[in-house]
């Protein structure tokens, strides 16, 4: 019997190591790949020159300008609205059926697909306006933002015990004050952790810009305009048949990646602040 | 000897005056199930009374009643009356905000705030009252000291309060009662998480502060309602099933339920 128990111990561990293994193989080659390709066609260029017709030299300039604009832009109005709502659904509607059903409906939008929504910012903005613009894109990033941060914030807020809650309106306190000093402030850590995944999740969004911001081979710094980004130049450039033009997504494609991880780090050390 | 058996039953002079609280015919449901029962009891002013009684008979339901904490949750509510200074602050239009602030409770597991030791305390005394830094600093100061923890804490006022020991946290909880100044302090099980020392600290600090309050406390620990208290109620699944002074509800309970209850026949 404890051979048996042994052996299926051994076998259960294997299986386990063997899947973990697998699921990293792919990881690791697909950042290998994006560091490798991409730290070769880093240059100082990327960062100072726009994005170059085909057959030139240049960087990507513009794309990181824009890419940057949209993001913090889809940050400053995905950000107090999700945080907002994540509030109403964790602290004044927890016991009504209206916060139920938002719950619900945020959680569809959590995973609906992101073309969808750039679809859908293309039809409310872009044809009424006749045109594309860097603000219908970061319209569409702040609509995928916005589910991340209510949800997060909702469960970081559920997850402050009840006890603290009693403590502080046992001393009559009102409950907009006990939200804003007590509450968030314990929850913290979980609703920064929210926003900088959405941030980076919106960071690398492809699809709702294509219908929304569209791209712009050129220097603009109007919002009104069609802008440049990094997701899109990275995509058109990949598909091109320049070997320039393919470096530059690579170098792009590296910058991207790098941010992202960042960012994740960044997340840990907020959820191990969290712990303390 | 004698001192101790004056602490355990109210002085003549406290029991001629008209009573702080006054409950009154008090059911509370949680939901479907009641668990209080038709409760009348009277608790009078600058004294300690204790409520006894097994796991689930009310006692603590009765504490949470008396401030409306149980208005956070919308499947639990009380009928009947609780009178404060003769006011019924059941009644809907009687404010919170206010109730809350003369009636102050501590629970039975330390919540500190996750903020500086100095904030907890600040915290709804600066919602209260407008006062200028230097009042802000000797109203801390003066609720530290009345819990018995500025002795402990005064070199390091903006530390997170988290870094406390457990029982320094339920003192300043106690602090943070006590800087608004209210008139009622509600205590549920303030010890039961806390270690021998601790719990001797608290128990003395209630002696202190029982001169200028009115102070309920919860216990299930029978020895402590005998040492800090001069009334006790004794609770049973929902029901007062008798309520007197100290001393004789421990020497020579008037019920059979109590007795048992005391002897330690069940509970």
């Amino acid at each position: 019997m404890p051979l048996r128990r042994k052996f299926a111990d051994l076998l259960a561990l294997a299986f386990a190591a063997a899947a973990t293994l697998f699921g990293l193989t792919w990881l690791v080659w697909i950042l290998w790949t994006t560091l490798s390709e991409g730290a070769a066609a880093l240059s100082p260029q990327l960062f100072t020159a726009m994005t170059p017709p085909p057959g030139e030299t240049g960087g990507l300039l513009n794309a990181f300008y824009g890419s940057a604009v949209m993001v913090l832009l889809a940050l400053a109005i995905g950000t107090p609205i999700g945080i907002a709502a994540g509030t109403y659904l964790a602290e004044h509607g927890r016991h009504s059926r209206l916060a139920a059903a938002a719950g619900f409906i945020n959680d569809v939008l959590l995973s609906a697909p992101s073309i969808v929504i750039g679809l859908f910012i293309y039809e409310l903005v872009v044809r009424p306006s006749g045109h594309f613009s860097g603000f219908a894109g970061a319209l569409a990033l702040a609509m995928i933002l916005l589910p991340i941060v209510v949800r997060t914030t909702d469960e970081a807020l559920r997850l402050v015990p009840n006890t603290m809650r009693e403590a502080a309106f046992a001393l009559g306190i009102p409950r907009w004050r006990v939200t804003a000093r007590i509450l968030y402030k314990a929850a913290l850590s979980g609703i920064l952790t929210g926003v900088l995944l959405g941030l980076a999740r919106i960071a690398g969004e492809t699809a709702p810009l294509l219908f929304t911001a569209l791209n712009n081979q050129f220097w603009s710094a109007s919002l009104a305009e069609p802008l440049a980004n990094l997701p899109v130049v990275i995509f058109q450039y990949a598909m091109s048949p320049y070997d320039q033009w393919h470096a530059l997504a690579w170098a792009g494609a590296f910058v991207l990646t790098a941010f992202v991880l960042g960012l994740n780090l960044l997340v840990r050390l907020c959820a191990r602040g969290a712990r303390k | 000897m004698m001192e101790l058996m004056e602490r355990r039953q109210l002085s003549p002079i406290l029991a001629a005056l008209p009573p702080k609280i006054d409950i009154r015919g008090v059911d509370f449901f949680y939901g479907k199930s009641q668990a209080l029962k038709g409760v009348d009891l009277a608790v009078p002013a600058n004294a300690v009374t204790a409520i006894i009684g097994p796991s689930g008979c009310g006692k603590s339901t009765l504490l949470r009643a008396i401030n409306r904490i149980y208005e956070l949750y919308p499947e639990q509510w009380a009928t009947g009356e609780i009178l404060i200074d003769g006011r019924n602050v059941l009644e809907r239009r009687y404010s919170l905000s206010a109730l809350r602030r003369a009636v102050g409770m501590v629970f039975q597991k330390p919540t500190p705030f996750s903020t500086s030791i100095r904030n907890n305390v600040a915290f709804a005394l600066s919602y209260f009252e407008r006062l200028s830094k230097a009042e802000l600093a000797d109203r801390i100061e003066d609720a530290l000291r009345q819990a018995a923890l500025w002795d402990e804490v005064k070199d390091k006022l903006n530390v997170s309060a988290l870094s406390l020991s457990g029982g320094q946290q339920q003192r300043l909880c106690i602090a943070r009662t006590l800087a608004v100044r209210p008139e009622i302090i509600l205590l549920d099980e303030p010890t039961s998480a806390l270690d021998p020392i601790s719990t001797a600290r608290i128990e003395e600090l209630i002696h202190e502060l029982r001169q200028r309050f009115t102070i309920v406390i919860v216990t299930h620990n029978m020895q402590q309602a005998a040492r800090v208290s001069q009334r006790t109620a004794f609770f049973h699944l929902g029901e007062l099933v008798e309520v007197g002074d100290t001393t004789q509800i421990f020497t020579n309970p008037h019920v059979p339920r109590t007795q048992d209850y005391i002897t330690g026949r069940y509970g």
